[in-house]
């Protein structure tokens, strides 16, 4: 393999690599506003500029490919005084807002202005600004903060394949927006704020919401559909607030859906029921879970129950259900369910060119893998029905089946007529293990705890079929917990 | 060619409207001739007789054009373009427009050569917008080619196609850069490309392309039939061929287009003897060798010869060979403040130091004149001016710095009194 020096160090790479991707491999990280890995190469900021031997002119790292025996040096007192200059033009006219912008803490202008530029401003005039016309429900444009890089304008080009934002204007009054504010209408318009280096685009839905630094960061995967996209989940105080896409290149590259991204919010919402509640007459009312189990068990006594495993359960999680159901009942038909038209695998498919799955839960593949088939109608001389879900699962029409129990999450909207809810675990409580549609295996984590009174499937079953769980069960959050025995 | 050529001008002395039509063209000037010669050449061949005649483009960097056509790849899967830059929008540049006014053919039959050479079966004429009757009778030209059968398919019975497209640009100074025009040529945002890749390798629409000025173009048929070697005689400098065309504007007595060996003079002579000197008998005080985006020169560096090295070793560029000149009637202050409003104005904007920078010196040049500048206002001057020079995606930072950074280390004292006085002495 060829080699080049960078700063002193000796570093092999592949023809074509760029400077900036050789010497991140050595532990030397050339700063840069413009470039993104997942994006095309326009050498535009001009922040990666270094200092190559035989080369009169400083060379933008991002633009300029690694070649054998090439010396590199992003230290020299040229390459230092371009960062420095680079540093001054980019906030001459920025409104330096940071104590009143969602991208504070984690903003690239922010960090490099820290490393490379100067404490003091040597500009006098007055600074450029701009006014924003809105652009939709998810991203919010803050253009005065704009630094220019277009990683914008590619993204939509080149990810997203619909060319929205766009440069308007030129030279120093260039305008980066919709054309005449038009509402972005990509699916994938939150990853504008992802790749965004300053706070010129946020998140609506987080704008102003929480300072970036007091963020718990948990690294899981997406359950919004059966790619199983890498992403974080964000929180604080138990309260998620807000998702952000996890470099996969195999699965995801860099990017989220809208759908996924937003999909956490049903998790602290108020209308998710965390609490053992049921049904007496007159719609749901709070209990406790000794009486609630207790109704539960009447209902399904000598039955033979339809049992709905929602895709969006983990393999674990199924197993441990599948294991109950074998040691309880003699008679039960057990089916997954998710999407609606969507029965296996084989109807599952790509809904775009980009990301998104057909099937809008994650675990599609490991519950057929265990052997479950899809829910397509109820089978006859039933009427009772226990539905485990994890929060995704679109519940299918379930005619002719009278008594519903439904173990996991639930809004109160989608149970009002279920005869018992026993509180689970969505996506961010649990950790487990989920299958995509190409048969990779992925984990997915807690990143929060359980709210309310929800607990782990295992748990509930143990409660279940013992009337008491074992002082020192090791539930799925991962927390030793004794729970009340009946 | 006919022999009188040589004598006089290759190109001037059919500078009148008389020489347009294809009938001149063909009869005074033995026009289309030389296509016909170089269709029976070898490709190399023709590319050695440009690389032999010392040809150095004429569009401002002086680059050598054999050599440029070298770079073309022989075998390609996409097609190759060549495209003349007509975009002459380099301020005090007008020397291409009387070309594709009074000799449209020639520029024809340099294209025709040029494509050839490369390999390429179309071109494209990117004409600055401005120039709205010079691409109307370069319509008129390409239609009367066409109809005698100098252009379309089979040239000559060569067996070789060649179609030329006229594309008016829109009126921007960037178009005038090689990749901010092929940007413009296909549709999109005339914003300069990243090098590399070279336009050689990828160029328009993803094919090989050379991008050749108007006047270097129009050279080509001369050399291709009298021989490279004849040519690179006609100038007096071992690397610089042929003749050039100066535009000289501003205080002369006798302002206009000169065409002269390359090489062949010296500032002071141009100014002095060819223009007549100074207007109103008045002093020099500046002058701007090669268009705006050049290092000014004081009186005292006028005895430089007017060519591409020397220039360069001066600390100048003969760029396109547009001499300003400058008497000491006008401020200088006032003048640069002019030109970096210009940049300011023609800056694309998507890189950082040319967006940013050229408004910053702006503010500071208007201030400076309108007797609101500060002591510290020079140096930072210098400094910002340093840190776009050599630092930008194009050529276009270094054309707004260079001139501010020469006009404050070469005429201070005007920039003090500016500052000390708190108006401009000259208002």
């Amino acid at each position: 393999m060829p080699k080049c020096v960078i700063d002193g160090r000796e570093v092999e790479f592949k023809p074509g690599e760029n400077l900036i991707e050789v010497a991140k491999r050595v532990g030397v990280k050339i700063p840069y506003f413009c470039y993104h890995p997942g994006l095309s190469v326009v050498g535009q900021c001009r922040m990666c500029a270094v200092e190559i031997e035989k080369m009169p002119k400083l060379q933008a790292a991002c633009s300029t490919p690694a070649t054998d025996g090439m010396i590199v040096k992003t230290q020299s007192e040229r390459a230092k005084k371009n960062q420095k200059s680079v540093m001054e033009f980019l906030l001459i006219n920025h409104p330096l807002d940071c104590p009143i912008c969602d991208k504070s803490g984690e903003c690239d202008l922010q960090d490099f202005s820290y490393t490379y530029g100067d404490a003091y401003s040597r500009y006098t005039e007055e600074r450029r600004t701009y006014a924003d016309l809105d652009m939709g429900p998810v991203i919010k444009k803050n253009m005065n903060r704009c630094i220019h890089c277009t990683r914008c304008i590619r993204f939509g080009d080149e990810i997203a394949g619909i060319r929205e934002m766009v440069a308007t204007r030129r030279g120093n009054n260039t305008e980066i927006s919709t054309m005449n504010g038009i509402p972005l209408e990509t699916e994938y318009a939150g990853n504008y704020s992802d790749i965004c280096p300053t706070g010129s685009l946020t998140l609506k839905d987080f704008r102003f919401k929480k300072r970036a630094w007091f963020l718990k960061k948990t690294a899981t995967i997406c359950e919004g559909c059966s790619r199983g996209c890498n992403m974080e989940i964000q929180q604080d105080g138990n309260i998620i607030y807000r998702c952000i896409a996890r470099e996969n290149l195999e699965i995801n590259k860099y990017w989220l859906c809208d759908e996924g991204r937003f999909n956490f919010q049903y998790v602290n919402d108020e209308k998710r029921i965390c609490n053992p509640q049921v049904h007496k007459g007159e719609g749901l009312s709070a209990s406790r879970w000794e009486e609630s189990l207790g109704i539960a068990k009447n209902a399904v006594t000598g039955k033979k129950p339809l049992v709905l495993i929602g895709s969006d359960m983990t393999l674990e999680e199924t197993a441990e259900i599948l294991n109950f159901l074998k040691q309880n009942f003699k008679d039960t038909t057990t089916f997954h369910f998710g999407t609606p038209g969507i029965y296996s695998s084989t109807n599952d498919g790509y809904e775009d060119e980009i990301l998104k799955m057909k099937s809008k839960t994650s675990n599609l593949c490991g519950l057929e893998k265990m052997g479950l088939k899809g829910f397509e109608h109820t089978p006859v001389g039933v009427d009772t029905a226990v539905i485990f879900r994890g929060g995704r699962a679109v519940l299918p029409n379930l005619k002719g089946i009278k008594t519903i129990i439904g173990i996991g999450v639930f809004l109160q909207q989608q149970a009002k007529d279920f005869r018992v809810i026993l509180p689970g675990l969505s996506f961010a409580e649990k950790k487990g293990t989920i299958i995509n549609f190409e048969g990779r295996e992925q984990k997915i984590s807690p990143a929060i705890k359980p709210v309310g009174q929800s607990m782990a499937v295992e748990d509930v079953l143990s409660l279940w079929q013992a009337g008491e769980l074992k002082a020192t069960t090791e539930s799925n959050t991962g927390k030793k917990e004794k729970v009340l025995e009946l | 060619m006919t022999e009188e050529t040589t004598n006089e001008t290759l190109f001037i002395q059919h500078f009148n409207e008389e020489s347009r039509p294809l009938e001149y063209y063909l009869k005074k000037m033995n026009g289309y001739s030389t296509l016909k010669k170089a269709l029976t050449m070898s490709c190399d061949e023709i590319i050695n007789e440009v690389k032999k005649s010392n040809l150095r483009g004429r569009g401002g960097a002086g680059f050598p054009a054999g050599m440029k056509w070298s770079f073309i790849p022989k075998q390609s899967s996409k097609p190759k373009y060549l495209v003349c830059n007509a975009d002459e929008s380099e301020p005090g540049t007008f020397k291409d427009r009387d070309l594709m006014r009074y000799t449209p053919h020639l520029l024809l039959e340099g294209m025709g050569i040029a494509a050839y050479a490369i390999g390429a079966n179309s071109a494209y004429i990117y004409i600055r917008g401005e120039y709205v009757r010079e691409a109307k009778l370069l319509q008129c030209a390409i239609d009367e080619a066409y109809a005698a059968g100098f252009l379309g398919k089979n040239l000559l019975g060569s067996g070789f196609n060649f179609d030329i497209t006229v594309h008016r640009g829109a009126g921007a100074y960037i178009c005038g850069e090689e990749t901010g025009l092929l940007n413009s040529l296909e549709g999109k945002r005339g914003e300069p490309r990243v090098k590399p890749p070279f336009p050689a390798q990828v160029g328009a629409f993803g094919g090989p392309t050379i991008v050749n000025n108007v006047e270097t173009l129009c050279a080509v048929p001369f050399i291709i039939s009298k021989g490279g070697e004849w040519y690179s005689k006609l100038g007096r400098l071992e690397k610089s061929g042929g003749t050039r065309l100066f535009g000289v504007s501003g205080h002369v007595k006798k302002p206009g287009l000169y065409e002269l060996p390359s090489g062949g003079v010296t500032l002071r002579e141009l100014i002095y003897d060819y223009c007549h000197g100074i207007l109103d008998d008045r002093k020099l005080k500046a002058v701007i060798p090669g268009g705006s985006s050049t290092p000014v020169l004081t009186s005292d560096e006028i005895d430089v010869v007017l060519d591409v090295d020397p220039l360069m070793k001066a600390g100048s560029m003969l760029g396109s060979a547009a001499v300003i000149v400058i008497s000491d009637a006008y401020c200088v202050v006032r003048l640069i403040e002019r030109i970096t409003k210009f940049y300011e104005h023609e800056s694309c904007g998507q890189c950082t130091p040319c967006r940013e920078g050229c408004r910053w010196m702006e503010n500071i040049l208007h201030r400076i004149e309108h007797g609101q500048g500060k002591e510290q206002d020079l140096g930072l001057l210098l400094d910002i001016a340093d840190n776009i020079n050599g630092k930008t995606l194009c050529a276009l930072g270094d054309a707004a710095a260079g001139p501010v950074s020469s006009f404050v280390r070469k005429f201070r004292a005007d920039f003090e009194a500016h500052i000390r006085g708190g108006k401009c002495p000259n208002a």
